[in-house]
């Protein structure tokens, strides 16, 4: 008995020690704020996967060479896993002291006490003013103020003037409305070879809430697609119904390549460099995508249509970036994000790297004057709407959503269309009910 | 033997011979194809549709696998130190439990087994949101040694089963051998016994390492920080970075190249254990 | 000899670290998942009891079924592949020459890899625009549209990954039975070949019966595996379409992490694991039986 004990005694000593090793190779701050005093330290900002990921990288960066006493240590989180990883973190005491989400669920986490209200902290910044303002919008719950812009990124109509003119159309004159879009796609579908005048997503939730719902929003300004919480009526306006036929039409007269119904959006952002596709909706991050694999390919890019001329509408998204509930580093956070909206960090990271500047009244500068897509794709910005609900994902972005569950029966069977939007309204309602 | 008979022989061999032939290349091809693919430079490896045999060979997909986020150096270490540590605390509890089970007349003994064995049945999944809330009271959330631990417990009913039928398969007469000689149970244990059962330790071992080295949801849910996460996570999330270039499918099949060699390096190398111990626990 | 209470007391002791370790790791979270299934919580807010709501919530939820429906579907497809597959397969390399011993090793190759690398492999080989199954179907004419192999179709999904599994596990099966073939004495075998019957005669009357119980055990993990899956159908498929490939396990995994409902998912855990050794006790009766 006394050998065996002898060997326990060893294994928890070795265990013991291979622990204070380990502690002190592997991750270091292992995210206990204790450390972290008012004003310097290392603080940590977790940031969703699947967004612009370069364009994080270098304001964490340019923040750092600027901020060494109190750099930024950026963690990626898979981006279906940041409500769960946050749920955890403040049930377990445990937060970042920036967080940056996706902005359509800023109502959500604010609804549920997750972030700090930073609006004393912001304060009178100037700079807030011009901040974009679907951004500013679901950063707000119940008129506080929880996040700043993180990035921007808006949606567009691209089209590809070397189908154009291989199909007799005219390379200079874009889509102008839906019906412009059908029978312009139908002449490219007509050259044949693999190619497709148009695309739609068949798989993929936040991309079709990106690129097709500003259809249905640019032909009713009043159109609503969300709930925006219990007892609020989803689906609303008169665009929805002949939106809707315009897209399964689209798909019935074989205008969308059929492999399109498998696309989960982990190949959208490439779909259009292939050359085969004539028009399609897509994001101004696919504007410096092209540019750098597909030069040779020549770019249209214009603003999303209704169903008549003159309409135009475009989805504003991208991330904010907020303070999680109990981190003690606010004020640092807080000048973290008024540091981003400054003049300086806009036009010579934002719009140097060619990205959207998240401040509106700066969107005429040299660098997207020099670069005729990018100038063109910055016409949305103030076009940009964003849905507002504590719901989001559950009802938009879900792959078992009603929306896209939506969709897919109007893309891809022939259940009637008013049948799709009254089951559509049932199940948005029912999960805006849930507690 | 008639002539008929010997040509049905020769026809025969030919036939097991093209099976064994069909079934090698459906097994190697799939290995072959993600190798390949890692080693294409990235516009051939974006390529649509794909070819099949590289035109060039590059390292631009390993280049940038290596330098993605805090680094491929940190993920593989990080992969590798919790897969080592869950075999050190596999064999540190299954070759005592196994002895045992095996070799001492414990009252209730078949209840303690099915208790060790009951992991094997309950989902692990559920059971990693309390794991870690205890954890994150212990402090071991977002650390190695914390997902040591689940990654051992995951892998501990299936080690034990074979441990304890390895030791049972030890013939008695070289135990009653040493304790003739004066040795008591542990120095039995250590020389008589470990001996003949490093087979199942190494299989254990092998088990153990290939089990920690590819799990994945435990992982992500114990790290949330990126110096901490391990190589399956980090391929699950370049799968997910798509905003700018879409899916990076070569530096994904180099993900998975890396994360395939040293599983097949150490079958190829210590197949010898690995066979006989696997055999010699399970076939009961 | 050993005092026998002695004995005892030592193999107490040497079973002790691992028996801590399983209450303190395994038991405690399972306890806690128990007390869990009967409440309600989200992880932020304080946990609500319910008693049974999340049982009886189970039998009137769609996914449940949905879900509890495709894993049984899923398992039934896969193992009589498995089991026989690996049996023809043990069959045909039991013999040990040379190119069979090399067979086997090859075959059993897929084994070793990670689940979670060998579904990102075949999640790429199965891409339809991306991926060289497609393109070689398409080179050989027997195609002409890409096929959508994962999370358009459930069927096709399903068969899909049934593909990848098989090619990464049939090597375990095959070679358990080989190992049991090749402990049957071969005085048997030699005296039934002289005996005058067929190899097929001595496969069904002889090499069967006499491995059946290894035959059963590895039935037994297989069913008890595919029941349990979910890494596959996760990296594969995401549950789609629909969350009609989300296997039983996936759909607990939804509740416990993403829908932060951790009382229904522990209330599913526990009635998955219900199923799973209501499985297994009567796999192994059977096995009881048919080896009299």
């Amino acid at each position: 008995m006394g050998r065996t004990q002898r060997t326990r005694r060893l294994a928890i000593a070795v265990a013991a020690i291979t622990c204070l090793v380990v502690a002190g190779c592997g991750g270091d701050d292992d995210g206990n704020n204790s450390n972290a005093q008012a004003q310097s330290g290392e603080m940590q900002m977790w940031e969703r996967t699947g967004g612009n990921a370069p364009m994080v990288d270098a304001l964490v960066a340019a923040w750092n060479a600027e901020n060494p006493n109190r750099p930024i240590k950026l963690t990626y989180v898979q981006h279906d896993q940041m409500v769960p990883n946050l749920s955890r973190a403040i049930a377990s005491g445990d937060v970042p002291d920036l967080m940056g989400l996706d902005l359509i669920y800023g109502p959500q986490f604010a609804s549920l006490g997750h972030l700090e209200d930073i609006t004393d902290l912001i304060g009178d910044d100037p700079n807030l003013a011009t901040a974009s303002p679907g951004h500013i919008e679901v950063a707000t719950w119940k008129d506080r103020l929880y996040g700043v812009p993180l990035y921007a990124d808006v949606s567009v109509l691209f089209w590809n003037k070397d189908l154009f003119r291989e199909a007799g159309l005219d390379p200079e004159v874009p889509p102008r409305n839906l019906t412009d879009i059908h029978d312009m796609a139908k002449k490219i579908t007509a050259l044949g070879d693999g190619k497709y005048g148009y695309y739609l997503p068949g798989n993929c939730a936040g991309c079709n809430i990106f690129t097709f719902a500003p259809l249905i929003w640019a032909s009713d300004k009043n159109a609503k697609i969300e709930p925006t919480g219990p007892g609020d009526e989803p689906l609303v306006g008169t665009s929805i119904k002949p939106v809707l036929e315009w897209a399964r039409m689209m798909h019935k007269e074989g205008l969308i390549d059929p492999a399109a119904q498998a696309e989960t959006g982990e190949t959208f952002a490439e779909v259009f460099g292939s050359g085969k596709v004539g028009i399609m909706g897509t994001g101004n991050f696919n504007v410096a995508l092209l540019q750098d694999q597909n030069p040779d390919l020549d770019l249209g890019v214009t603003v999303l249509p209704g169903l008549q001329t003159g309409q135009a509408s475009s989805f504003a998204g991208g991330d904010i970036v907020t303070v999680p509930k109990g981190s003690d580093r606010v004020k640092d956070a807080v000048d973290f994000m008024k540091w981003l909206l400054t003049d300086k960090v806009q036009l010579e990271v934002y719009a140097k790297q060619l990205n959207m500047t998240t401040r509106t009244d700066l969107l005429d500068n040299k660098y997207f004057n020099a670069n005729e897509d990018v100038r063109d794709t910055a016409k949305a910005i103030p076009l940009g709407r964003t849905p507002y609900t504590v719901k989001f994902f559950e009802l938009i972005n879900s792959p078992n959503g009603p929306w896209l569950q939506m969709l897919q029966r109007v893309y891809y069977t022939d259940d009637p269309i008013d049948e799709i939007i009254a089951d559509a309204k049932e199940q948005m309602k029912a999960i805006v009910a849930q507690e | 033997m008639t002539s008929v008979s010997r040509s049905w022989r020769g026809r025969t061999k030919y036939l097991v011979g093209a099976a064994c032939l069909a079934l090698c290349t459906i097994m190697l091809l799939p290995l072959l194809a993600s190798v390949l693919a890692s080693v294409k430079s990235p516009e051939e490896a974006a390529a649509v549709p794909p070819t099949y045999v590289p035109h060039g060979l590059s390292f631009d997909s390993y280049r940038r696998l290596w330098e993605f986020q805090a680094g491929l150096p940190t993920y593989l270490t990080n992969s590798l130190v919790v897969a080592l540590l869950t075999i050190a605390f596999a064999l540190a509890l299954t070759v005592p439990a196994g002895y045992a089970l095996a070799r001492f007349p414990i009252r209730g003994k078949e209840l303690y087994f099915i208790f060790l064995l009951l992991a094997l049945i309950i989902p692990y999944q559920a059971l990693l949101t309390p794991i870690f809330l205890m954890f994150s009271d212990l402090g071991l959330t977002n650390s190695l040694v914390g997902l040591a631990i689940i990654h051992t417990a995951i892998q501990l009913p299936f080690s034990l089963y074979i441990m304890r039928y390895s030791f049972e398969a030890v013939p008695r007469e070289l135990e009653e051998a040493a304790v003739v000689d004066g040795c008591n149970s542990w120095q039995t244990l250590i020389r008589i016994f470990l001996p003949s059962l490093l087979p199942t330790v190494v299989t254990v071992a092998i088990f153990a390492f290939i089990t920690s080295w590819n799990e994945f949801l435990g992982a992500l849910v114990m790290m949330n920080d990126d110096s901490s996460y391990t190589l399956p996570v980090v391929l699950a999330l370049a799968r997910t970075q798509t905003s700018l270039g879409g899916t990076d499918w070569g530096m994904l099949q180099a993900g998975v190249t890396i994360s395939i060699i040293p599983c097949i390096g150490i079958y190829l190398l210590l197949q010898r254990y690995y066979v006989s111990g696997l055999l010699s626990g399970a076939v009961k | 000899m050993y005092a026998s209470k002695r004995r005892q007391w030592v193999g107490l002791a040497y079973l002790a670290p691992a028996v801590l370790f399983v209450l303190v790791f395994t038991a405690y979270p399972f306890v806690r998942m128990v007390w869990l299934s009967l409440h309600n919580w989200s992880l932020l807010a304080e946990p609500k009891y319910v008693g049974l709501d999340n049982f009886t919530r189970a039998f009137d939820d769609d996914q449940f079924w949905t879900s509890l429906q495709f894993t049984l579907k899923y398992t039934i497809l896969i193992t009589p592949i498995l089991i026989v597959g690996g049996y023809l397969v043990a069959l045909l390399t039991a013999p040990n020459t040379l190119p069979r011993k090399l067979t086997r090793t090859i075959v059993f190759l897929p084994v070793v890899i990670g689940l979670g690398a060998s579904s990102l492999l075949w999640y790429w080989l199965f891409s339809p625009r991306s991926g060289p199954i497609n393109a070689a179907l398409t080179d050989l004419g027997l195609i002409d549209k890409p096929v959508l192999w994962l999370g358009v179709d459930t069927d096709l999904s399903n068969w899909a990954v049934i593909i990848s599994v098989v090619w990464k596990v049939l090597g375990f099966g095959m070679l358990l039975f080989v190992a049991a073939i090749q402990s049957i004495p071969a005085e048997i075998t030699e005296s039934a070949m002289v005996d005058g019957a067929s190899y097929w005669q001595r496969v069904r009357r002889l090499i069967l019966p006499l491995t059946m119980p290894t035959v059963l055990f590895v039935t037994l993990v297989s069913v008890i595996g595919s029941l349990l899956a979910f890494d596959q159908f996760f990296i594969m498929t995401a549950g789609q379409p629909h969350n009609e490939t989300a296997t039983s396990v996936f759909y607990v995994y939804l509740n416990s992490f993403p829908f932060l409902r951790l009382g229904y998912g522990a209330a599913l855990s526990l009635i998955l694991a219900v199923i799973i050794l209501v499985f297994t006790i009567v796999q192994i009766a059977l096995a009881r039986r048919s080896t009299r």
